[in-house]
């Protein structure tokens, strides 16, 4: 059996050329972001503009097991200044093992508040359409265990699945500390709902930017730590076979136009990988709304 | 007709999202600065110098709306104008602080706070242009 996407996505992303012709004629700016991977702070994408990001997860196992790699691929769309939707395509390839399209999702984030406050709260509500070998590992939820089965059985085992998240945030003296609170339910299988959660702290590298343009000043940079896991489900909440992770992180503003990201994550339980690498890069179109909707006839 | 299938799924998707943009935009009588933030002093005030880093991330972060000269593009508010340039340091902070997301403006608490007083140290210079 061909596991391979290719033959069907390529005349997609052919017919699909002209959209990326007219994002990289468009102005591409952006604003520093917080560096996580897994967190999400309160700071939604701004309204009408697009984040294109290709990012990776390489899992390093333990003895015995296989090395993983699952790239995915995040188009970030702000709709309005509350609400932010996401795109996800991923797939996912195991050293000795094939290479296998894992899934999508389709992301919302909701800002109810207008204002800042102290603690600033977002909705978050997510579908997903993946199968067994997903491996992106995009939040931890309930027990965990280390699979060694191949990627053809696994890409069988397809769940649709919803997922949601209380995100809370705060901005504290150039400090960003953020939770997010995880419940998500297999709606094809009987799994009842699992729990999750994810933490971070991070910060700019310099309060002041300087006059001039500059590739390494510190104020191009921002750092931060999280920690991630699996908090159990309705079926079995408890915290044995969870899976954690501490995991420092980095941002880098390369240019007005595009910042890499990159985390080396350290597996804190026995049903935890015992590393994972997460790299990622984005760039960001503005005014992507106004260019398509004046394409369309509307008013500038 | 499968071949038709993705290209109507990503036209269903992203005409929502083209529909909800705000292409009108008029200054909100609503979006008032709370007086204690009004008052508050820009600590830059005596290193105008600093002013030379809030136009860099004026240019990064507020030209695409507001315009290179803050002439205002989008319909978003003529930086110049008198009625913004009349508002007090600590007003402007709050602005850019908070936004108003319900007409466009976005919040720009993300930025460290010197940054964003820097972007006010330079907010001020666009009226003596």
């Amino acid at each position: 059996m061909d596991f391979s996407p290719v033959p069907r996505i390529r005349p997609a992303l052919l017919r699909a050329l002209p959209l990326f012709l007219l994002l990289a004629a468009a102005s591409i700016v952006r604003a520093q972001e917080a560096p996580y991977f897994v967190t999400y702070d309160h700071h939604l994408e701004e309204p009408g503009n697009l984040e294109l990001e290709t990012s990776s997860t390489l899992g390093i196992p333990r003895s015995g097991q296989r090395l993983f790699f699952a790239p995915y691929s995040e188009i970030e769309y702000g709709v309005t200044g509350r609400w932010t939707a996401e795109l996800y395509f991923e797939g996912q390839s195991t050293s000795g093992d094939s290479a296998v399209f894992t899934g999508w999702r389709l992301e919302n984030r909701f800002r109810p508040l207008k204002r800042e406050h102290w603690i600033n709260p977002v909705l978050y509500l997510e579908y997903e359409g993946v199968n067994e070998a997903s491996r992106i590992q995009k939040e931890i939820v309930g027990h965990s265990e280390l699979s060694d089965e191949h990627n053809a059985e696994l890409a069988d085992t397809r769940a649709r699945e919803l997922e949601t998240k209380l995100i809370l945030s705060s901005n504290l003296h150039d400090w960003n500390l953020a939770g997010n609170f995880i419940v998500e339910k297999n709606l094809s299988a009987s799994e009842g709902f699992e729990f999750g959660y994810s933490l971070g702290v991070s910060r700019p590298l310099a309060k002041i930017a300087t006059g001039g343009e500059c590739r390494w000043c510190r104020e191009n940079f921002a750092a931060g730590v999280e920690m991630y896991g699996g908090l159990g489900g309705t079926l079995d909440l408890s915290l044995h076979d969870t899976a954690h992770y501490l995991a420092p992180v980095i941002r880098w503003q390369i240019s007005d136009t595009s910042s890499i990201h990159f985390s080396p994550a350290v597996g804190l339980t026995h049903a935890s990988n015992p590393v994972l690498l997460r790299f990622g890069y984005s760039y960001e179109i503005q005014a992507f709304g106004r260019k398509v909707a004046r394409m369309f006839g509307g008013r500038p | 007709m499968r071949q038709l299938r993705i290209p109507f799924w990503l036209g269903l998707l992203i005409a929502p999202m083209v529909l909800a943009q705000n292409l009108n935009y008029q200054q909100d009588p609503a979006w008032r600065v709370p007086a204690e933030a009004a008052e508050k002093k820009n600590p830059l005030a005596e290193q105008p110098e600093l002013a030379a880093g809030g136009k860099k991330l004026f240019t990064r972060n507020c030209v695409e709306c507001h315009g290179k000269s803050g002439e205002g593009l989008k319909k978003a508010a003529d930086l110049r104008l008198p009625v913004v340039q009349a508002q007090s340091d600590g007003a402007l902070f709050w602005k850019i602080t908070n936004g108003n997301p319900d007409r466009g403006m976005p919040s720009f608490s993300r930025l460290p706070e010197l940054q964003r007083w820097q972007i006010v140290l330079y907010l001020r210079q666009l009226s003596v242009k």
